[in-house]
């Protein structure tokens, strides 16, 4: 019954909480009682299938080049959002395991700012090797809290036997799609992430770039509702309802619009980088051979834009052996581990000299070329601790603008409006010069 | 003197476990909703606000949307539901070969854990290659499959009828239960005295069957009023939040966005609403049939 449920879930969880606190505290136990030298470092993160396999060779070499390190993976669940839940009720607890956490690109200022993850300098990680738009988002305040493990990117997926070239601007991409539209097939146009989630934004994010709009400006103020930003959702809105976008596609994530356009029902697909390998293998793809990726048109009035997502390794600010967990860490952002997570994962690197190497073109499905084609215009999400309730507000309004609840503009007025009063609620722009401005703001 | 304080040390256990178990929780809560306390912004620590929380329920747009979801939606689905129920509870009240499979058979549904019938109705409105989309266009009735859970309006569609499906038993039985209750002299009384059915169901059976249609409700009512597996699961509250419910929105915010404080309050909201209508029923039933509701 529905109160029986979440009421079980919120005793599991503080439930969960507890285990934690007794499960470190009995892990702090084994360790100092572990021969002098000898450690344990935990990485929590997600460790399905081929990226378990990587992790788990990877730990296992780096334990033989450093003998005394003991490594353990620890399993969380692979959906972010539930490992973020996770990952916030055990640092709520102050439990110093794990040591290591695997943390989405926009979480990084959420846990810098709560002070929960360690400040990466004083091990003077080099990072001129990484994309600076990718390092700007394990920044915090000036200073770098985490290092990109691998990098995820929104492109553009094609029919090579139905389109000569990819669109090369909104406009002519809506004219592409009325056109196959026109003829009836296949059924459906573009596809993409429409279900109410932060797949959502991360679509948007794009549109928004090509119309030239932004969610947040320079200073930390919410700017979704310019007119480029209405103009973007208003093009959205208009293609579900020209029919060039299913309306299914409010509903759906990653898989279902891959499942739509792998079995050929589709023109163009928005997606990420995983789902070219898995269209490529011809006992699953009808369209294998068949497609191509590109980056998503720009313009009128902005860029091409992808919007960067992707993982990062921070430390524990708890944890009781952050120089072990930090050996860690550069070994596994080092170019031959980020080149071998290629080859096995098909994970994108985010470390500029490897995309000169052939052994890179061969180890990604798409090849280099297309790679660093989409990554030319990666584009981070607005870095700010309050991103996650930020992209929740404007989740919903554009949701109700593209199933026709509400008009674009009213819409959007309605997300800037509740965006900018939590930003000013919780004193983020402050936060930004430091804790103690802020911890003063709120006090004022 | 002596007894009373021993009758006081025997209770002592049994009130000091409801202490701990229900008022505790409660009590916690509430002193909760008095503090503004967001897990994911420790900068702001957890300082003491007063009503503010309660304040800014009074004036959300999306709680009060989420209690016009809810009424909707326990209204919609137990009239429903009391009707089929109804139905069924007088064709098994019969007797005929087979009866004892038919009742099994109608209970199936209500014994199917809630999130996974809610998983088969996702998969069967889910469009354009659900079963439902399927068998409509096949028919004819429908020129192009029909997006159940991206319209505002529609969506409402599959959540009551899912959950009509699942909920019809447990009426029935209710209801079924409370028919063999009723004299059956009372029916042969009036077939000698050449009443009709029609006549039979109006004057003899539904005035009998009154308490045991309040219980029905009431169960019906609380739990429709936190209902949250099905829609979590169906629609995710969407499109938009045009068909979140008040429990799903208070998971959203204690669970999904760690705002304990301002959770805090919603649940304390949700609560005194939720007792209130118990009591109301509760009430009601006492005047409705002294004894009877007790008995059940």
């Amino acid at each position: 019954m529905p109160l029986d449920f979440l009421y079980v879930l919120r005793h599991a969880t503080s439930m969960l909480r507890r285990a934690a606190i007794v499960g470190a505290a009995a892990l702090t136990a084994c360790a100092s009682s572990e021969p002098k030298g000898y450690v344990t470092v935990t990485l929590a993160g997600s460790a399905l299938g081929a990226e378990g396999t990587v992790v788990t060779t990877q730990a296992a070499r780096f334990e033989q080049l450093n003998p005394g390190v003991h490594v353990v993976i620890q399993r969380t669940p692979d959906d972010a959002s539930q490992r973020h839940q996770l990952f916030v009720q055990w640092l709520n607890a102050h439990v110093g395991q794990p040591d290591i956490l695997q943390i989405d690109v926009v979480w990084t200022p959420e846990f810098a700012a709560a002070g929960w993850i360690l400040p990466l300098t004083r091990w003077h990680p080099d990072v001129s090797d990484l994309f600076p738009g990718v390092v700007a988002g394990d920044r915090w305040a000036g200073t770098l809290y985490a290092l990109p493990w691998w990098t995820d990117i929104g492109m553009l997926y094609w029919r090579t036997d139905l389109l000569q070239h990819a669109p090369t601007s909104m406009h002519a991409m809506a004219d592409a799609l009325r056109r196959a539209h026109a003829v009836g097939t296949p059924r459906d146009g573009l596809v993409w992430q429409g279900a109410r989630y932060e797949g959502l934004v991360t679509v948007f994010v794009e549109f928004l770039g090509a119309f030239g709009g932004a969610i947040m400006d320079d200073s930390g103020r919410v700017v979704v509702d310019a007119p480029q930003s209405i103009a973007a959702l208003t093009f959205m809105r208009d293609l579900l309802r020209d029919g060039l976008v299913p309306r299914d596609a409010m509903t759906w994530h990653e898989e279902e619009s891959r499942f739509a356009f792998q079995n050929g029902d589709a023109l163009l697909m928005r997606n990420w980088p995983y789902a070219y390998a898995l269209m490529s293998d011809t006992s699953a793809s009808k369209i294998a051979g068949h497609f191509a990726a590109a980056p998503m048109p720009g313009g009128p009035g902005g860029s091409p834009t992808a919007t960067l997502g992707g993982q990062q390794l921070a430390i524990n600010a708890l944890s009781p052996h952050p120089d072990a967990a930090y050996r860690l860490i550069a070994y596994l952002t080092a170019p031959a581990q980020m080149l071998e997570r290629a080859r096995i994962a098909g994970t994108l690197p985010p470390r500029k000299s490897l995309y000169d190497q052939p052994a890179l073109d061969s180890a990604l499905p798409m090849g280099v070329a297309v790679a660093r084609a989409v990554l030319e215009h990666a584009t981070p999400r607005p870095v700010t601790p309050i991103y996650s309730q930020l992209s929740d507000l404007l989740q919903v309004q554009l949701h109700r603008a593209l199933t026709g609840q509400a008009e674009p503009s009213r819409a959007l007025r309605v997300a800037a409006a509740q965006m900018n009063a939590l930003v000013d609620r919780t004193h983020v722009r402050e936060l930004a010069h430091g804790r103690d401005s802020a911890a003063a703001a709120a006090s004022r | 003197m002596k007894e009373q304080r021993t009758a006081w040390l025997l209770v002592a256990p049994a009130l000091g476990s409801i202490l701990l178990i229900a008022m505790f929780p409660l009590g916690w809560t509430i002193w909760e909703s008095l503090h503004q306390h967001d897990l994911r912004m420790p900068w702001l620590g957890r300082p003491f606000v007063g009503l503010s929380n309660y304040a800014t329920v009074a004036g959300d747009a999306r709680f009060w949307g989420a209690i016009g979801h809810t009424a909707f939606f326990a209204f919609a689905s137990i009239l429903l539901e009391l009707a089929l129920g109804l139905v069924l509870a007088l064709a098994m009240n019969r007797t005929f070969r087979g009866r004892g499979v038919v009742r099994a058979a109608v209970l199936l549904p209500w014994a199917i854990p809630t999130v996974v019938a809610a998983l088969l109705s996702r998969f069967m409105f889910e469009s354009p290659w659900g079963v439902v989309d399927v068998l409509l266009t096949r028919a004819g009735l429908v020129d192009k499959p029909v997006v159940w859970l991206a319209g505002a309006q529609i969506a409402w569609v599959p959540l009551i009828l899912a959950d009509v499906w699942k909920t019809t038993p447990f009426v029935a039985l209710l209801l079924l239960a409370g028919l063999q209750n009723i004299d059956r002299e009372l029916y042969e009384a009036a077939s000698i005295d050449g009443a009709s059915a029609w006549w039979q169901l109006r004057r003899i059976t539904l005035p009998l069957l009154k308490p045991a249609i309040v219980v029905a409700l009431i169960f019906r009512t609380l739990d429709a009023f936190r209902v949250f597996d099905l829609v979590y699961v169906l629609t995710g509250g969407g499109p938009g939040t045009s068909t979140e419910p008040i429990a799903l929105y208070t998971f959203n915010t204690l669970l999904q966005n760690l705002e304990f404080g301002y959770g805090a309050a919603l649940s304390v909201v949700v609560f005194a609403a939720t007792f209130g209508l118990a009591m109301v029923y509760i009430r009601w039933v006492g005047g409705v049939a002294p004894g009877e509701a007790a008995a059940r």
